[in-house]
């Protein structure tokens, strides 16, 4: 879908492109909706090039929450993007939880050879994003 | 007499550890600890003193106190523990090494040196915050897995267990209606179905929980027993595979306990080919503070059999 979308794009890009990340998601929630054109600032890039592998900061954040949620972590300890699971006590059941909270929220359907790949908040939000891009797709 | 028992430096610092006889053929030790009762910092530093140094790491990078303990005494456990069944000679807790199988299952890895014959033993262990506790066998994979029995879930049990557990234990937890006792059950089958996965070794995604089934089954023909009626001892936990109907993974033996009035247990052993049918299935259970004492509690109040064919 991105492609397509990219092939249809003829103004020049005035613009750097710090923001790729941003206008990926603006491109992908845009195809949603079903619309076409492309009129509203978006700053184009080539599809094949991603400019950042690192989840989304809105996925990132939405899955610590998720987290800190399910494992009642006290809210003077942090939840980042490199907090692993199991150091903030989180057992087998607290990690299907988790996982099955994601699905949820994302609206996606996490396979058990993912699940068991996930260590980190942020390797769990790299999978929710390569799932809904995939869905959109 | 292992000349290498004499050339393994057995450091002072360190009271003596009890040697245990090892398990018979299809005898499941249980042991576990009660993390509030080890309370003495000087014992946690002997703990930690035999971890290795990326056990140690491991330990530091916990996030708070309680998780850190847990995590040390879980080490502890087992290095002390396994040390214990050397039959030969003492060996040192510090310097058994593990590693993990290739689905990433803990397993001892034994030095390969001449003339020494490592004992034939598996381990698994379970934790929650307040126990911890390993299982050891010969001759076979073992898995356990523990949950306190007040755990309660974020989610719906009925939509988790439509999510992960397969048809039949839907439609067996879904019949029951007093939501209290619906929650005890999703919790003793969530500990089955965790022990038979970690007795298999293999990981989550090799043995997705929704193909393989947990059935009750004893003389009566009911397919569950209510917690409050007694259990009959005749009750068998099968496991049976719902990608090979063929095989209702009788391979493999079950059994759920009580433990310490506060967690449900359960573990789950590969049958002994060799020892046969007839070997009955054998059950001994310590609570121990390692280094300090060993309590026995088989046939005591702190060890109920809720299902499974296994005698105290």
């Amino acid at each position: 879908m991105a492609s397509l979308a990219a092939s249809s794009i003829s103004f020049q890009p005035p613009h750097a492109l710090a923001t790729s990340r941003v206008s990926g998601l603006k491109l992908v929630s845009f195809m949603n909706q079903g619309r076409n054109s492309l009129s509203f600032g978006l700053r184009p890039m080539p599809a094949r090039v991603r400019i950042s592998c690192a989840a989304k900061p809105e996925t990132v954040d939405k899955v610590c929450e998720i987290v800190r949620k399910q494992l009642a972590v006290p809210s003077d300890k942090p939840v980042t993007g490199e907090s692993k699971f199991a150091e903030l006590g989180a057992d087998s059941l607290d990690t299907v939880e988790i996982v099955m909270g994601l699905e949820e929220e994302f609206g996606i359907t996490v396979e058990e050879d993912n699940a068991q790949s996930i260590a980190t908040v942020l390797d769990a939000a790299e999978l929710i994003d390569k799932l809904c891009s995939g869905k959109s797709a | 007499m292992n000349i290498r028992c004499f050339q393994r430096n057995f450091s002072a610092a360190f009271p003596p550890l009890v040697p245990l006889q090892l398990p018979s053929p299809m005898e499941t030790h249980l042991w576990y600890i009660l993390p509030d009762e080890v309370k003495n910092s000087a014992l946690l530093n002997q703990y930690s003193e035999l971890l290795s140094p990326c056990e140690r790491e491991s330990v530091s990078r916990m996030r708070g106190d309680q998780l850190k303990k847990r995590a040390l005494l879980a080490r502890a456990l087992v290095r002390t523990t396994i040390a214990r069944y050397q039959t030969n000679c003492q060996m040192n807790p510090r310097s058994l090494r593990f590693r993990k199988n290739l689905y990433g299952k803990p397993e001892v890895e034994w030095r390969n040196e001449d003339n020494f014959n490592p004992p034939p033993l598996h381990f698994n262990i379970s934790h929650t915050s307040a126990m911890i506790a390993c299982g050891v066998t010969v001759n076979v994979p073992i898995g356990i897995d523990i949950e306190e029995k007040q755990r309660r879930t974020k989610n719906n049990i009925i939509a988790f267990a439509q999510r992960y557990f397969s048809p039949y234990e839907v439609k067996v937890l879904t019949a029951i209606s007093d939501p209290e006792v619906q929650r005890q059950e999703f919790i003793k089958l969530w500990t089955l179905k965790e022990a038979y996965v970690k007795a298999l070794g293999k990981g989550f995604s090799a043995v997705p929980f929704k193909t393989f089934t947990i059935r009750f089954r004893d003389t009566t023909m009911r397919n569950f027993h209510p917690p409050e009626s007694s259990v009959s001892e005749e009750s068998d936990i099968v496991v049976e595979s719902s990608e090979d109907p063929t095989d209702p993974a009788n391979n493999w033996r079950c059994a759920l306990l009580e433990v310490a009035g506060s967690h449900y247990g359960a573990i789950c052993m590969e049958k002994d080919r060799i020892a046969g049918e007839n070997a009955p299935p054998k059950l001994t259970v310590w609570k121990t503070v390692p280094f300090v004492e060993d309590v026995c509690v088989s046939g005591t109040d702190a060890v109920l059999v809720l299902g499974g064919m296994i005698e105290q």
